[in-house]
């Protein structure tokens, strides 16, 4: 046996005890410090430290079937702890013994607790009752050792006194249930000693019982160790094994073979052929002593503890030797050759190799010629043998002092070859060649040729895997896997940090393999991944689909099933196989970080796009991938600045100006927007923005954006504001403007002559930019983002219906569809886009020194406590204002400049001085009072319109005036209407649109109500006032037959019901046949009897209809064309032909003649006509 | 005692009014009389709470309500006061407790806020009606944490005080908060819907106290009929001092449910008439003055008239 793997060492105090965990990977240590260490020698950490007992701790022992562990130490106590990692702590300890507790075990089905101990007594106590079952008395000194047997009522115990002595506790198992505790007078009567062994001339350390033979190992300071038989009457020594020089401290039976394992204070480890009784094997350090050795009762692994630590080690390589020929495998198990079918599952054995190499080792290679039908079988041992077995067997080539021989199958050397390089290893290597693997690089070479093709740099080489068709092919290392093409010109290397053991290749191509604890992919390109966890190493043989063939440590075949989703979805992506992709994704549930970040990482973060639902993910891949739709989607729902500013980044790089400019908007970024409109030559934007930086009270952005907009006026104005009077006047004087130059020296207090002496400058010639070709209204054109077929086929698969992709990215950006959408998407919203925009500034503006209010309220609240509380918080009037953009809210709240503002900006208000009764009994009815205490002032109390709403960001003032009340006052006019009272008509339909004014709409539906009303009200108040005038001129200027005819005319064409278009047509055909206009006249009756009036109406209808056939003249010429479509200048009372220039008021949209742009509307008195104003804001 | 307590808590002021002293001898004298004269300043009839109290007394709490009764000239007895019983063995904790109430109270009207609350604040745990006080304070300031914070000790200490249950309630007045059973001001309407239940007080004020809760709630015509109740207990016991809060109440229930015009703003001249000192009036005119500058920030152009 020249094999002893160390597979775990660590460093320590000295180690007294060891336990193995049954199932799991851990290992308990006593240490001579105090402590109990538990270690998962698989992965080399320390799991957990148990640090009470005082003094060392020389006995330790895991249960075998449930999380207890049991120590026993320095200090006469036996601890219990409870093992399970979230409660690991001790449970409860034992005391009695008089003196240091030696060792301590588990019994394995009984709740029984074994100590030894120096006070001569070996006890067993009851884990449940926690109490001393019994005391075993008769050795003559300390106790060493005591071990349960593994199946039978035994205990096997040695002592400084000599001996072993073997013990019958059947009479404790029959007797516990009736026996109370501490009963010292009864222990001995069921605890009898069966057998005293005498035959070690010194104290013995150790004894254990075979797992199966009725054999004993003992180990002594007579530096023997000594094997006994027991029969069921006695019990004599075989035979004593002698070799380790000085004190034997520990002798165990290996678990499974016939050997025994033995430590010593000589620093070694020995294995002993059980049969033979020699020494097979001798493992040495330097400095250490070893104390104690443990065995694990299932898999080939021991534990030693030494002086300076402990180490974990196994005896043979467990790595069955195997190759795989088409669909069968053959391996070795046993000694035994067999062969496994993939397909059948047939396991049949072929052929014995007992006889060959050492029969400790097992072979280390199997290769299968399929030629022959012949394996070679290689083993390590003996300086290395291999033999061929025709199935029966045969051979290849072997390294034997530096050089390679090759053999044909009657083992005669064929060819002999000086290899290039040190090699330890030889492997196939593709026809005529060999892959030769030395210490640093593996070469690959041509025996024919006798020349080395090429040579890759890697650790020793211990396996290689070729793939089925031979393209490829996997170098194994310790650590690393090499993959490689055939003549290793592409290669990639993967680096694990733990062990290697075995690989295979799928027949897609990906490389599968175990590592210690994993079964991991590796793909050609080198990426690689966890496919699933291991609790035991296997070695795979073959890998099919969705199954893995291995062999497990004691070679036999096992399969795994897994998941090849994620290694396929990557394999298909690198191979751009989107047709695979797609199926992947549509059929299993892919999904998780690792594969978005995998495919961020790989350059497809439009992919990657696809899984994610996470926004800001979603925003990262977007702007990396450069699609801007989703990256502004995905803006707008994260809502931060930094993501803004990317954004913005993004979409300048790649033109899209549009989205630029939101992104700019939101991030109140005024400079770049002022600048990207002037790039974008959009000069109306452009004195938008400049209105917004007089709003915002920022010279140098009103210069910026006056120097943009070519604005001289507007430069010299901000020179002037910011007193830089001699910039000012040398602008307007370069630009010609005498008159404005002039008017800044006089501000200055200065004359022309004062300044003579500035030298000439030339005109400027500073003009704006022209703008060649008008993009503010497109995007750039740019380069196409190459619509992937994945894209498509998504989008496709989504409509079809079947797909469970959450995303979809629809056209490709700058399609010219998308373009054109995208067009008539900004015609739709640009208006209320951008002003709306212009609005916020403010409001957030508000919002942000609210914020900072909060957080000086909060802190205030924080810091003191009741101290200092007289500085007032924010009032629920702030509140209001703060939660509402409608001038009605302000107004309820007291705010009554900002509602003006507001209602300057949405409705183009200017003259207030009307809205003054409105505004106060708003304000008045929101408000209410109560004293609750005697003589103080009563308190104010503020009236919400949501009392369900107590979050001080929702809470708003209850509306003085609805809609409905309205509409109740607006029927109350049309009344007046039909009663014929005009000028009290007239004030009601005014006094109805100045409420309507402070309305607060919170739905579409009343917006839409809303914009109805004040149209209606509007057309009524244009019609009474038209009726109205036509009135006064009929009694002032009775000649002006004209006008006033007109002016009929022009009233039935205001939009009235039909009941009050009735008696607008029937007052208009009065006019008209008095006036002997009887064609006109006629037209309006026509029109009078399409609305279906009283059967009398009709009847004069008819008449005046009859009287115009008659006599189809018109008196009077008057200007009124009914075939075209007009509206009624309000002012003027004028009509206003289809396609003529007219403005409007800005909040009833009644039109004008376009000289009154700029004047008062003369209809309700309030708002500056043609005045730019962004509307009722959204309904909330 | 309690019941006059009570009826001064709720703000039955003519009640009070009307009650005949007991002896001077009795050890509810001076409570008595001092509710007396509380009440009588609370309705802002100041020379009858001077004439009512006895020029000589030692007793602190009469002192102070004295001094209270002089507004600005009190200020500062009422200062000397607080020292004084800051040290004073003699005096029942009742009585400094009172001191401390209506000095507060003087402060607060002065508009001394600060050292209203300085004053309440004192060491260790205010009294119910220092913390009702505080409670109030802390609301005209904003600061409704604040007045939870103040209220909450207090009225663990003592569920049943009637002065810090009306507390609470104008909390959630000003909060909306919705007690546990999500009505929107449940606790200022329970409140009151179990005082203005309870026979033997008739008080104007939780009248009005409950319109108040039923408009905030918006059920403007129970609000309107719980007014004209109370309005109509006013006129009969003809202390029109006590009706502000209820024709502001008035105003408001008029402007909002939409009723004829003209009334409200008849109820606004009646309140401007009877009331000129009331906050809502001295409200209204700054807001009129707040118009009329802000309107006059916009230029008004010319008129667009026809051109003939």
């Amino acid at each position: 046996m020249s094999v002893m793997l160390t597979k775990f060492e660590s460093k320590s105090n000295r180690v007294k005890g060891l336990a193995f965990h049954p199932t799991q990977p851990l290992l308990a240590a006593a240490l001579h410090n105090g402590s109990v260490q538990l270690w998962n020698y698989r992965m080399g950490v320390l799991v957990d430290r148990f640090e009470e007992h005082e003094g060392p701790v020389r006995g330790v022992a895991i249960h075998p079937s449930r999380a207890l562990l049991v120590t026993g130490g320095d200090d006469y106590k036996i601890k219990v702890w409870d093992l399970k990692p979230q409660s690991r702590r001790c449970l409860f300890t034992l005391h009695g013994h008089l003196d240091y507790v030696r060792t301590v075990q588990f019994h394995h089905e009984m709740p029984w607790i074994l100590s030894a101990s120096d006070d001569q007594t070996i006890r067993i106590w009851n884990s449940t009752s926690r109490h001393c079952v019994a005391i075993l008395t008769g050795h003559s000194h300390y106790v060493m050792s005591a071990q349960f047997h593994p199946k039978d009522d035994l205990i096997v115990s040695t002592s400084m006194d000599q001996t072993v002595r073997v013990w019958d506790i059947s009479g404790l198992r029959k007797n516990t249930p009736n026996n109370g505790p501490n009963n010292f007078e009864t222990f001995d009567t069921f605890s009898t000693v069966k057998y005293v062994l005498e035959g070690h001339d010194r104290g013995v350390n150790w004894a254990s019982f075979h797992p199966t033979l009725p054999l004993i190992v003992s180990a002594a300071d007579d530096r023997t160790i000594k094997i006994w038989r027991m029969s069921e009457t006695r019990a004599w020594e075989v035979d004593s094994c002698r070799g380790h020089f000085n004190s034997v401290s520990s002798a165990i039976f290996h678990p499974k073979h016939e050997l025994i394992v033995s430590c010593a204070e000589d620093k070694t480890v020995r294995v002993w052929d059980l049969a033979k009784r020699t020494a097979i094997q001798t493992f040495r350090r330097e400095n250490d002593r070893f104390w104690i050795l443990a065995a694990h009762p299932n898999l080939n692994l021991f534990a030693a503890g030494h002086d300076g630590g402990l180490i974990v080690f196994k005896l043979e390589r467990e790595r069955p030797a195997f190759t795989v020929h088409g669909d069968m495998l053959y391996y070795v198990r046993d000694k035994y050759v067999r062969t496994y079918d993939f397909n059948s599952g047939s396991d049949i054995g072929m052929l014995s190799v007992r006889k060959f190499g050492s029969p400790y080792v097992p072979p280390r290679t199997v290769s299968y010629n399929p030629a022959e039908r012949a394996v070679v079988v290689t083993i390590s041992s003996d300086n290395g043998l291999f033999e061929l077995s025709s199935l029966p067997t045969q051979s290849n080539g072997e390294v034997k002092d530096s050089l390679i021989e090759v053999r044909d199958l009657s083992n005669s050397v064929v060819k002999t070859i000086k290899p290039p390089v040190q090699t330890n290893e030889i492997f196939y290597g593709g026809t005529a060649c060999l892959i030769l693997s030395s210490i640093t690089t593996v070469v690959l070479y041509d025996i024919q040729q006798q020349k080395t093709i090429a040579e890759l740099n890697s650790p020793p080489v211990k396996y290689v895997v070729w793939n089925a068709d031979g393209s490829l092919v996997a170098l194994m290392s310790k650590h690393t896997i090499t993959i490689a093409n055939k003549n290793f010109s592409q290669n990639s290397l993967i680096h694990e940090t733990i062990r290697i053991k075995s690989g295979a290749w799928d027949d897609t191509g990906v490389f599968i393999y175990s590592t210690l604890n994993h079964i991991k992919y590796c793909l050609p390109q080198g990426d690689h991944g966890v496919i699933c966890t291991l609790d035991n190493p296997v070695y795979l043989t073959r890998v099919k689909g969705k199954t893995a063939h291995c062999l497990d440590r004691s070679a036999r075949p096992r399969t795994i099933t897994f998941d090849p989703t994620e290694y396929r979805f990557k394999l298909a992506l690198l191979r751009n196989n989107y047709d695979e992709m797609l199926h992947i994704i549509r059929t299993s549930t892919l999904l998780g970080q690792s594969i978005i970040a995998y495919l961020q990482q790989k350059g497809f973060p439009e992919i990657a796009l696809h899984f994610v639902q996470d926004k800001n993910t979603r925003f990262d891949l977007a702007i990396e991938c450069g699609n801007l739709d989703v990256a502004l989607e995905t803006a707008r729902a994260i809502d931060r600045p930094e993501c803004w500013e990317r954004l913005a980044q993004q979409a300048l790089k790649q033109g899209n100006h549009k989205i630029v400019e939101k992104a700019y908007q939101q991030t109140k970024n005024f400079d770049r927007l002022s600048f990207l409109y002037l790039a974008t030559g959009s000069t109306e934007k452009l004195s938008k923005m400049q209105k917004i930086a007089d709003a915002r009270g920022d010279p140098m952005s009103r210069f910026h954006n006056a120097l943009y907009a070519g604005d001289v006026l507007g430069r010299i104005t901000v020179l002037r504001d910011v007193g830089l009077h001699p910039l000012a006047y040398l602008t307007a004087k370069t630009n010609g403007l005498e008159e404005e130059a002039a008017e800044i020296l006089e501000v200055a207090g200065l004359t022309e002559a004062d300044v003579d002496d500035i030298p000439v400058f030339g005109k400027c010639t500073l003009q704006t930019p022209s703008v060649v070709t008008p993009t503010s209204n497109l995007n750039w054109p740019s380069i196409s983002m190459g619509e992937s077929f994945f894209d498509r086929a998504l989008a496709n698969g989504h409509l079809d219906g079947d797909s469970d992709i959450p995303h979809i990215n629809g056209n490709g950006l700058d399609s010219g569809a998308g373009a054109s959408t995208a067009l008539d998407d900004w015609a739709k919203d640009e208006e209320p886009d951008v002003e709306e925009d212009g609005w916020e500034l403010d409001a957030e503006a508000e919002d942000d020194e609210e914020k900072d209010v909060d957080e000086e309220f909060e802190d205030a609240i924080e810091e003191e406590d009741l101290g200092a509380g007289a500085a007032p918080g924010v009032s629920e009037n702030e509140l209001w204002v703060r939660n509402s953009p409608f001038a009605a809210e302000h107004v309820a709240a007291g705010s009554f400049d900002t509602a003006m503002q507001l209602l300057n900006r949405q409705l183009g208000v200017v003259n207030f001085e009307l809205l003054k009764p409105l505004f106060l009994s708003i304000y008045r009815s929101s408000h209410v009072y109560v004293s609750p205490i005697a003589s103080l002032p009563p308190l104010q109390l503020h009236i919400r319109r949501n009392p369900e709403e107590t979050s001080p960001g929702r809470v708003l003032p209850v509306t003085a005036r609805t809609l409905s009340s309205i509409r109740t006052e607006l029927s109350e006019g049309y009344r007046f209407v039909s009663g014929n009272k005009l000028s009290e008509a007239q004030a009601t339909f005014r006094s109805v649109l100045l409420a309507l004014l402070l309305i607060v709409v919170s739905s579409d539906n009343e917006a839409k109500e809303w914009r109805d009303t004040v149209t209606t009200a509007r057309e009524y108040l244009i019609g009474v006032s038209i009726e109205l005038e036509r009135r006064r001129i009929a009694q002032d200027e009775p000649d002006n037959v004209r006008r006033s005819l007109e002016l009929a005319a022009y009233f039935t064409h205001c939009q009235l019901q039909s009941q009050h278009m009735q008696i607008a047509l029937r007052s208009a055909i009065g006019v008209f046949a008095k006036a002997n206009n009887h064609a006109t006249a006629a037209k309006l009756a026509r029109r009078l009897l399409d609305l279906n009036p009283d059967p009398k109406i009709v009847a004069q209808a008819r008449q005046r209809i009859a009287a115009g056939d008659r006599n189809p003249r018109n008196t009077v010429e008057v200007s009124y064309d009914e075939f075209t479509e007009f509206e009624i200048c309000a002012a003027t009372y004028t009509p206003i032909y289809k396609g003529s220039p007219s403005v409007r008021c800005p909040y009833t949209d009644a039109a004008f003649l376009p000289e009154f742009k700029g004047k008062l509307d003369p209809l309700i008195e309030l708002t500056e006509i043609g005045a730019s104003a962004s509307g009722l804001p959204a309904p909330r | 005692m309690y019941f006059i307590k009570q009826q001064f808590t709720l703000g039955a002021y003519p009640a009070i009014l009307s009650l005949q002293l007991p002896d001077p001898s009795s050890p509810d004298y001076i409570p008595t009389l001092l509710y007396k004269v509380r009440a009588h300043l609370a309705i802002g009839d100041n020379a009858s709470a001077l004439a009512l109290l006895p020029a000589d007394t030692e007793n602190v709490a009469l002192k102070a309500a004295a001094a209270l009764a002089k507004d600005e000239q009190g200020l500062e007895s009422l200062r000397d006061l607080c020292v004084e019983i800051e040290g004073d063995q003699d005096s029942d904790d009742w009585e400094k407790q009172t001191v401390q109430v209506l000095a507060a109270t003087a402060f607060i009207r002065a508009g001394e806020i600060e050292e209203a609350l300085e004053t309440l604040r004192g060491e260790g745990i205010p009294g119910d009606e220092q913390a009702a006080l505080l409670t109030q304070v802390y609301l005209s300031l904003a600061r409704p944490a604040l007045a939870q914070k103040v209220l909450a000790p207090a009225l663990k200490a003592n569920p049943d005080a009637l002065v810090l249950q009306l507390a609470e309630a104008i909390i959630s007045l000003v909060t909306g908060s919705q007690g546990t059973s999500g009505e929107p001001y449940a606790p200022a309407l329970s409140f009151y819907n179990e005082q203005v239940a309870n026979p033997s007080i008739s008080s104007p004020a939780l009248l009005v106290g409950r319109a108040v809760v039923r408009i905030l709630r918006g059920e403007l015509s129970s609000a309107q009929s719980d007014l004209e109740e109370a309005d109509s207990i006013i006129s009969r016991a003809k202390c029109e001092e006590a009706s502000s809060d209820m024709l502001a109440a008035m105003i408001v229930a008029a402007g909002l449910s939409g009723a004829k015009k003209g009334d409200a703003d008849q109820l606004w001249s009646r309140l401007l008439k009877q009331h000129p000192s009331h906050p809502l009036v001295a409200d209204i005119a700054a807001k009129e003055l707040l118009f009329d500058e802000c309107a006059s920030k916009f230029q008004v152009p010319p008129r667009a008239v026809a051109v003939a």
